[in-house]
């Protein structure tokens, strides 16, 4: 008997059911250098549901970036239709940085931590920024409890409760990393992006940034998107979006 | 204030920078501060001194009307003189309520310290209604009143003698000033005709101080007794301080324009701190923005971190003026032709929060451009930048 006739449904069918996180048709992302146009990505077309771990592979330069970019709100593109979180990002009107700020999470693979604050400073950096962000400190001017907390959780969940009062300098590469995961977790986003976030990091450290992404993504629901050219990751995704010369294959 | 943290901890990265930007700001408000201060000091210390004279016109002989301002004030030896007969005229004048004639002179103490003498009579006691004489007024030719800073410093008390140095002429010592806190504190006073007698000047004087029988007729009285006596110097202490106002204001104008080019010099100087310092943070400006900050929020970092640093070199310059005050004024002092005497540069909340507004206000402005460069940056181009 089918689960899905039994009334039971198979995390495949939830994520089947559930709406899109991203929706693409068509995309397009045109570069010009002088008189050179690079087309970074060629009329794609994709749909990423939300609770989804996706992996988008290829060789550099294949256009992994310049699509996350896209999906992030960091560009716009040249051509075609993109529905990021059901939001038209398309249309003129639609403001990047609020949208950003509440929906989306970023992993680098440069880690880009300040280096003069602490690992829990960093992680509560996006929680100052946009209108928000005023209403949600306390009369004395600090960050509230509420997102302190969080933010604690987070470098719990991440491993580094014992680390919370150390700056970048004091943290190996996968620490770091680790920190930006939570950073880019402590505005509860519903996509997180991560792009090359293991491309630094050694293998056995790599995969405990993997498999941390993955938990997230398998505890909480999480859509997350990776964009790695380290082919031996591939196995790991749930589903994989190949990418060749700004094309799908 | 998360903002201002954050700010702060952006510009401790960069320690010599941060301290060099600052240093310069604080050069800029250090200036502003002493010669503002030293204007206002100048001015009140000037009506202090004039208030002090207990007179509304003097009469001196033709010259330098600063000069004349300067032996007055301060007293000291100057080659020109009139005629004592001159006070009795002024005193027949019917405007004048009182006028007291002084002849002055200058020796050299032992110590190399000047002495200034002054020679008077019961007319200028009645112009000093507030001095206290512990001992009494003169009761021979060979008396001698000193003020409290003078009598310290000749180390003599009432009934000692004191021998006026360089003339060997010893007078007796009956009465020392109570402090007045004023250039009387300074002077010993000796009867008229025996310093006339000491200084070789018999039958003259070097000043003659007024008072008027109505302050409000001032003026008339002045163009009376210039008309009487058309070769000597008549002025009322008001026009005197007048004068020397426009002559301090009109180094006003230079002052002002020092002033403009530090201030503008430190501003230039942040705003160049501050724009390098944003090219270099591109990519982590880009972050910021990847991971939701708006332009307002960069634009208000960014502002932030000018504001500190002018802010802080504000309150910098300010405690450098003070603990500097005395060096610039005997600078000022020794550019200018007459000073009074006394701390010119004080403390003064007013000044210090205008000095500390108007750094805030550099910062204002110099930080906007950078600010603005700061919050035009596009996340995915600065990600990608080198």
């Amino acid at each position: 008997m089918r689960r899905e006739e039994s009334g039971i449904q198979s995390p495949e069918g939830r994520i089947q059911n559930s709406p899109a996180a991203v929706m693409a048709s068509g995309l397009t992302r045109v570069y010009r250098r002088g008189a050179e146009t690079i087309r970074a990505l060629n009329r794609i077309d994709l749909d990423i549901r939300r609770g989804e771990f996706v992996g988008i592979v290829g060789h550099s330069g294949a256009g992994k970036t310049t699509l996350l970019n896209l999906m992030g709100l960091m560009d716009r593109p040249t051509e075609g239709r993109l529905e990021v979180l059901g939001t038209d990002v398309t249309r003129r009107r639609v403001r990047f940085d609020a949208l950003r700020r509440a929906n989306i999470g970023f992993v680098f693979q440069e880690f880009y931590l300040m280096p003069t604050l602490t690992a829990l400073e960093n992680v509560l950096l996006p929680s100052m920024w946009g209108k928000g962000s005023a209403e949600r400190r306390t009369e004395n001017a600090e960050l509230p409890k509420g997102v302190r907390d969080r933010a604690k959780e987070l470098l719990d969940l991440v491993g580094l409760k014992q680390r919370m009062t150390h700056r970048p300098s004091e943290l190996s590469g996968g620490e770091m990393q680790r920190v930006a995961v939570a950073r880019a977790l402590v505005n509860s986003p519903r996509l997180l992006l991560a792009d090359e976030p293991t491309g630094n990091l050694d293998t056995s450290t790599r995969d405990g940034i993997f498999n941390l992404l993955l938990g997230l993504n398998r505890d909480s629901g999480l859509t997350v998107v990776v964009a790695t050219h380290d082919l031996s990751l591939e196995s790991r995704f749930a589903r994989v979006i190949r990418l060749e010369d700004g094309v799908i294959k | 204030m998360i903002w201002f943290k954050l700010a702060f901890k952006n510009l401790i990265r960069r320690k010599t920078r941060s301290t060099l930007t600052v240093l310069g700001v604080a050069i800029a408000i250090a200036v502003l501060y002493s010669l503002f201060q030293f204007q206002q000091g100048y001015q009140s210390r000037l009506k202090g001194e004039l208030g002090a004279l207990g007179a509304h016109v003097m009469v001196v002989p033709k010259g330098c009307p600063y000069e004349a301002a300067t032996i007055a004030l301060h007293g000291g030896k100057w080659p020109r003189y009139m005629d004592e007969e001159l006070l009795d005229k002024v005193k027949a004048n019917p405007g004048v309520l009182d006028a007291a004639g002084v002849i002055m002179d200058a020796v050299f103490a032992p110590d190399n310290k000047n002495v200034i003498l002054l020679g008077i009579d019961e007319d200028y006691m009645r112009l000093r209604p507030s001095w206290h004489i512990n001992g009494h007024w003169f009761d021979s030719d060979s008396s001698v009143i000193m003020g409290a800073t003078s009598a310290q410093e000749a180390g003599v008390k009432v009934g000692d003698i004191w021998t006026v140095p360089e003339k060997s002429f010893r007078l007796h010592v009956v009465g020392v000033l109570n402090r007045t806190n004023t250039q009387d504190d300074g002077f010993v006073f000796v009867p008229r005709k025996t310093l006339q007698k000491i200084s070789g000047l018999e039958g003259k004087l070097v000043l003659i101080l007024i008072k008027a029988k109505q302050v409000d007729r001032t003026d008339a009285l002045v163009a009376s007794l210039k008309a009487d006596e058309v070769d000597m110097n008549v002025f009322p202490l008001s026009e005197l301080l007048g004068t020397i106002g426009a002559l301090m204001a009109s180094t006003k104008v230079f002052v002002s324009a020092i002033i403009l080019i530090a201030v503008v010099l430190g501003g230039v100087g942040v705003l160049n701190t501050v724009l390098m310092a944003v090219f270099e943070r591109t990519r982590e400006i880009g972050m910021m923005k990847a991971m939701g900050g708006s332009r307002g929020d960069v634009f208000k970092l960014v502002w932030a971190e000018t504001i500190l640093t002018t802010g802080l070199g504000g309150v910098a310059g300010v405690v450098v003026a003070i603990f500097s005050s005395r060096l610039v004024e005997a600078l000022i002092r020794g550019m200018i032709p007459y000073a009074p005497k006394g701390s010119l540069i004080g403390l003064s909340l007013p000044t210090m929060a205008m000095c500390v507004g108007l750094s805030l206000v550099l910062g204002l402005f110099a930080g906007f451009y950078p600010a603005f460069r700061a919050a035009s940056v596009k996340p995915v181009e600065a990600i990608k930048a080198e």
